[in-house]
């Protein structure tokens, strides 16, 4: 008896709170008071979803396109997911609209050749991947950075992980790599270590500057960390990058063009984002003024707008 | 000396003939090892595909073009896409995301606050109301209003549906045995999975996005509930069942009036147990799109953020006790036999009303004012422990250094390194006759047949070398878990001050996500092999103490009473008494640990720890090895299979001819 009571008025309990959220629901909400916070100018522009990838070079990159969007009238999110694969699921899914920095070349055809994104161009920004050593290691042994030499030094390389060979610290599983065919192709004496992500890679660079250890490991550029801590890169042959089929006898990470990626729900859209997402050009400099900033604690935003505030000329060719 | 006639002893010469045997059986190996070093090891180069995963990333793409006109997407899984998007977006605009056209949920923050206090109130008393409003409002004060509600929104989303489908099946397969028999390996089956294989999958049925992590989610906690309903149903008392039917009840009357009602309190505890599995998914569901705490952490990982990972952890830690007491402070007062007097019944009618009239107000002012609408600013004490965790981290690595780098040293060359060379090194069929012979000696001829048939199958995969790399790192990892796992427990089983003390701890440790302590491993150790290993050893030490105690507690009080009066020192009384009393525990904590490793081992592919782990997320970013990936995925579900199967037939037949 007591527990049919209880159950029951544990029922009209939820009942009444119920009562009480529909009730609560009838009232007028707080837009009147928000609706004055944000929106500038009522300039026609829909809202989007842009990717954001680990790198805080993509950062910069992704939050002034942001930040000058917002200015503009348009509605803005961000999503955080992986690059490539990931990403263009997304964008097919209609969760994620624009990549504004993709280092893969053509990766995306099969997406593309479907409709659920297009290539929107080049960015501005140079790409080179490598593979880096510290500065100090070219300082002492300088024939170190010709590739004929690295199975020379293979020994300096060695640790726990490498199995008696040169360690050699492979990139990200979402960057783009081509550890094994450069060590295949170039008959290197040495174990691929995947570190799993960017700031790894930076631990045991900076690790190596610090105590004056060896290693060798996949960067890139445009990167602000190339700034604090010297890095030498590594020359391999030069290889022919204009035909992917010939992919299997890469030598060498060729200078890549970045790339803008977008949904056609975008592209068809012409407003203000369009607009942006298609004139959107800045150089490495840029990039990596944008970046220091956002590395040295100030709020992506904010550094943004720095770079907005202090390049509105550059920024007005975007909305033409 | 009455210790040596204790039944435990009787079987010790078996033992001791089946450890000589295993010892000779690996000396050989080490010896043929030796000789065939680097044969036929199937080693396959990280970028190369089988003409097998070649024909699955093939069929993966068809899938993917499918999507928008196929017959299975129109009418199955795009439906039900939408349907738990929706789902989840309702909930999420409730108290997350902003709803319509407004520029906040349904509820701002003290709205949710009190809704939070009243219901929590409802279901139990006023003391837990408070802990569980303080607890929800610490995750505004670390900057994670939002993303908290949208973990509190995304779990509470899976765990209804999980309900909604558990429960039933639970039901039936309490009241039937056929039932339970054609359920129970497949509960078995999703419980041994670990997570990160069925994520590329189900993103790819389902995109990603809220509907795949909730679908995830609901893999992961749907035999949760499923298990502890029927488990429930199962344990009603069969006289009232009796009695009813023997009034001549209907079987529904009968479930609704006899079986439910009695097995309520197991049936909360599996909701509990529900809630619990979905929020230990928060951060992994990040990974393929969900919103929430999960993605400040895999961002912090990503750019190896220690102290922002923490922060984001510490939240979903918070959660998790709030969830967790509120639903156990639920269960007592279901349990509580002492029926209310009639003063205490008048007193809380009164203190729902109040309380009730409370909420009313502060969910009407969150629509209205801005101050409760919007988690204020001010409070933000995310920074200051953001700082402190950063700099304990940094302190660490800076000064115990040699302790962590030598530690790691003396397990990768002294440990990691022979087993490896011995496990993946070898040729494959040595490999496979070996293991197959210890499966033999520990569990039997079933427990090697079906080690033989998952050994081929996983040398049929091709991806043989990379699953030995994976399969080494979990059998070094569980070692170490072992070791230490046995030495607390032990301690935890015979002291109630030290079960009373790691309790929070340990709970702690088995809430917070693995992903936020990978980040400061990856500190402590570089990326390699053995920063997985730790990972995989954190993860899985509370689950493996718990039960060794568990087991070290449930020593019949006169074994040790008769080993004290003969005069065993306590050492004598842990070794030769507790231990092998709770041999049982131990064996069953092995399994456990096996599978907590093998699922934490896996995401050591994010941080240099190679083998299957590693190709599941490099096939979620290589569109060209997606199928490798979709096959290592596939080789861990049946390494984990082999290594659960081995376990469970050797307890099988250790417990079987007790006494």
């Amino acid at each position: 008896m007591t527990r049919n009571k209880k159950v029951a008025a544990k029922a009209s309990v939820l009942a009444a709170a119920a009562a009480l959220l529909l009730s609560a629901c009838g009232g007028a909400g707080v837009d009147a008071n928000a609706s004055a916070a944000p929106t500038g100018d009522a300039a026609a522009c829909g809202s989007y979803a842009i990717a954001m990838h680990a790198w805080v070079g993509y950062t910069a990159s992704a939050q002034v396109v942001t930040e000058v969007a917002k200015a503009n009238g348009c509605d803005i999110s961000q999503v955080t997911l992986e690059e490539a694969g990931v990403t263009y699921d997304a964008m097919e899914a209609g969760s994620v609209d624009v990549v504004i920095e993709d280092w893969g070349g053509g990766r995306w055809k099969e997406w593309a050749d479907r409709g659920a994104l297009v290539e929107v161009g080049e960015n501005g920004n140079i790409g080179l991947i490598g593979m880096y050593v510290p500065q100090w290691m070219a300082d002492e042994y300088p024939d170190i950075t010709d590739s004929a030499n690295l199975n020379k030094y293979a020994d300096l390389f060695k640790n726990d992980e490498s199995k008696g060979k040169g360690a050699w610290y492979e990139g990200p599983p979402g960057y783009t790599t081509i550890g094994e065919k450069l060590v295949a192709a170039n008959k290197l004496n040495y174990t691929i270590i995947s570190t799993g992500s960017e700031q790894a890679l930076i631990d045991v660079f900076t690790k190596a500057d610090a105590d004056k250890t060896a290693a060798l490991g996949y960067f890139y550029e445009p990167q602000n960390f190339l700034a604090k801590v010297p890095l030498a890169r590594i020359k391999f042959p030069a290889n022919d990058w204009t035909d992917a089929e010939k992919a299997s006898g890469l030598t060498d990470y060729p200078e890549s063009p970045l790339i803008k990626l977008a949904t056609p729900k975008v592209m068809d859209a012409n407003d203000a984002f369009t607009k942006i997402v298609k004139n959107f050009s800045w150089t490495n400099a840029d990039q990596n003024e944008v970046a220091a900033d956002i590395e040295s604690g100030t709020d992506p935003a904010v550094a943004a707008q720095k770079w907005i505030d202090a390049h509105a000329d550059v920024v007005a060719g975007w909305l033409k | 000396m009455s210790v040596r006639t204790e039944p435990s002893l009787t079987s010790a010469p078996r033992r001791i003939k089946r450890s000589w045997l295993l010892a000779s059986l690996f000396l050989a190996w080490l010896v043929l090892a030796r000789i065939t070093k680097g044969k036929a090891t199937l080693e396959l180069p990280v970028p190369e595909n089988t003409a097998f995963t070649t024909w699955v990333g093939d069929i993966a793409d068809s899938i993917r073009g499918n999507r928008s006109d196929g017959a299975a997407f129109k009418y199955f899984f795009n439906p039900v896409r939408e349907f738990i998007d929706g789902f989840v977006n309702v909930i999420r605009e409730l108290i997350a995301i902003p709803n319509g056209n407004s520029s906040i949920p349904v509820l701002g923050w003290l709205g949710v606050l009190a809704l939070i206090g009243f219901i929590v109130y409802s279901i139990s008393h006023i003391r837990m109301a408070i802990a569980a409003v303080s607890l929800t409002f610490a995750c505004g004060a670390l900057g994670l209003w939002t993303d908290s509600m949208d973990t509190l929104a995304m779990t509470l989303a899976a765990v209804i549906l999980s309900l909604a489908i558990g429960i039933p099946v639970g039901i039936w397969a309490g009241l039937s045995d056929r039932a339970l028999k054609a359920v129970t390996p497949i509960l078995d089956l999703a419980q041994i999975l670990p997570t990160l294989v069925y994520l590329a999958p189900l993103a790819l049925f389902f995109l990603i996005g809220p509907a795949s992590a909730t679908i995830a989610t609901m893999v992961y906690s749907i035999p949760i509930a499923v298990r502890l309903t029927a488990f429930g149903i199962r344990g009603v008392a069969t006289s009232p069942v009796e009695a009813g039917t023997s009034m001549g009840t209907t079987k529904v009357q009968l479930l609704k009036k006899v079986q439910l009602p009695m097995a309520s309190r197991t049936i909360i505890l599996g909701i509990n147990q529900t809630v619990m599995a979905a929020l230990s998914f928060v951060v992994i569901a990040a990974l393929i799109g969900a919103p929430g705490l999960g993605k400040p952490v895999v961002e912090a990982l990503i750019i190896r953020n220690v102290g922002e990972g923490f922060v984001a952890g510490l939240a979903v830690v918070l959660i998790a006790i709030m969830l967790d007491r509120s639903t156990s402070a639920a269960i007592q007062e279901e349990t509580s036999f002492v029926p209310p007097s009639q003063a205490d019944r008048k007193r809380r009618k009164f203190g729902l009303t109040i309380f009730g009239a409370l909420t009313l107000v502060s969910i009407v002012l969150s629509r209205q004012l801005a101050w409760a609408a919007y988690f204020p600013e001010q409070i933000d004490i995310s920074k200051l422990v953001a700082q402190s965790t950063d700099a304990f981290v940094v302190w660490v690595t800076e000064n115990l250094q040699i302790l962590t780098s030598g530690l790691s040293k003396v397990v990768t060359v002294g440990v990691l390194n022979p087993l490896e060379s011995l496990l993946s090194y070898s040729p494959w069929f040595l490999t496979v006759t070996m293991i197959t012979l210890i499966s033999l000696i520990l569990g039997g001829v079933r427990s090697a047949f079906v080690s033989f048939v998952l050994l081929l199958a996983i040398v049929a995969s091709g991806l043989w070398f990379d699953t030995m790399i994976t399969f080494t790192q979990t059998i070094v990892a569980t070692l170490l878990t072992m070791a230490v796992g046995v030495v607390v427990g032990v301690w935890v089983g015979r002291s109630t001050r030290a079960e009373r003390a790691l309790r929070p701890i340990l709970d702690a440790g088995q809430t917070l996500p693995a992903f936020v302590y990978l980040i400061p491993m990856l500190g402590f150790f570089g990326p390699s092999r053995f920063t997985a290993i730790a990972t995989g050893i954190v993860y899985s030490i509370p689950i493996v103490v718990k039960i060794v105690g568990q087991g070290i507690r449930e020593v019949p009080v006169n074994m040790i009473e008769a080993a004290t009066s003969a005069g065993s020192t306590k050492w004598q009384l842990i070794t030769k008494v507790q231990l092998p009393a709770a041999k049982k525990s131990l064996l069953l904590a092995t399994n456990q640990g096996l599978i907590f490793v093998l699922a934490v081992v896996v995401i050591g592919g994010f941080v240099g720890a190679g083998g299957l782990g590693y190709l599941v997320i490099l096939g979620g970013s290589k569109p060209q090895l997606q199928g490798k990936g979709l096959v290592a995925g596939f080789s861990i579900l049946l390494l984990g299979v082999m290594i659960d199967r081995i376990a469970q037939y050797t307890v099988a037949r250790n417990s079987a001819p007790k006494h």
